[in-house]
């Protein structure tokens, strides 16, 4: 019963997009950091990977559980690993094409700052749907005891 | 995410020395003896740097992040100015003064400016996320 409490809906859905969100800001702020490294070449994780591999474990939850509850089968890829303990751990293995400096580092500041600036809105709108889902189930709880 | 901090203070404090080595090239343009009194001109500094930060707090941090690999002494960056007048002038008038191009180091100024501010915006966006986490909790 407390378990599907906390797998209930998107909850585990949305708790992998934060943790995605969460680690890929930590890879564009190395980009971000080595703007002026020569021969570094960014780094990136698959924004379509995950999503694509999100949409599978959600499909194969729907099919299983029906949907309203039940752990996600997270089907692991080259970027994004998954261990009981730790939780989605993402790899970076995107190529990142661009244009070679003189110094050999293919550094693009403004879609660099744009990846920022969307993988912080995902992961603030994700927290966000997480805390109405959580204001939701604590209501009924509430409502019960 | 804790741990990610450390990757966006490392490149503002590679930028900073950064900027630091380029104040004191705009500096010592005009300088010819050192701190003893000696005929030594000022030779052109320049930051190198290497991805990974040894010194960050945590794991994430010394995976990640960039630091200041070396800070090299150009030996070469001298030209010859004909001042007769000089203490220091050889046989021929000719005075050994540093090789400092003020534009470029105006330009190099400009470029860390850019990029520190591109640290302090990833380090914004890091809190964010890091007060979103938080009130989870709450």
């Amino acid at each position: 019963m407390i378990a599907q409490l906390t797998n209930a809906g998107a909850l585990p859905s949305l708790e992998m997009t934060m943790r995605f969100a969460a680690q890929r800001q930590r890879i564009i702020a190395h980009n971000i950091a080595n703007f002026d490294t020569p021969e570094f070449v960014r780094q990136d994780a698959s924004v379509d990977g995950f999503r694509a591999t999100l949409d599978r474990a959600i499909a194969q939850r729907r099919k299983q559980t029906g949907g309203m509850h039940g752990d996600l089968a997270w089907r692991e890829t080259r970027e994004l690993k998954h261990t009981p303990g730790r939780g989605l751990v993402v790899v970076p293995g995107t190529p990142v094409g661009g244009l070679l400096a003189h110094d050999r580092n293919n550094r693009d500041l403004e879609r660099t700052m744009q990846d920022l600036a969307e993988t912080t809105a995902a992961f603030r709108v994700a927290a966000d749907l997480y805390r109405a889902h959580r204001d939701v189930i604590h209501s009924a709880i509430a409502e019960r005891v | 995410m804790w741990g990610s901090l450390d990757i966006s203070t490392s490149g503002m404090i590679a930028q900073r020395t950064r900027l630091d080595a380029i104040a004191a090239n705009l500096a010592n343009r005009d300088t010819l003896v050192n701190a003893r009194g000696e005929y030594d001109p000022f030779r052109k500094r320049i930051v190198h740097f290497a991805a990974g930060d040894p010194n960050a707090a945590s794991p994430a941090g010394r995976r990640l992040g960039v630091h200041v690999a070396a800070i090299e002494i150009d030996e070469n960056a001298l030209r010859k100015k004909h001042d007769p007048d000089s203490p220091f002038a050889d046989a021929d008038g000719y005075v050994d003064v540093p090789d400092i191009d003020g534009v470029t180091e105006q330009v190099n100024a400009m470029a860390a400016a850019r990029a520190y501010e591109a640290n302090v915006v990833a380090a914004e966006a890091i809190k964010s996320t890091m007060a979103q986490a938080l009130r989870l909790l709450a």
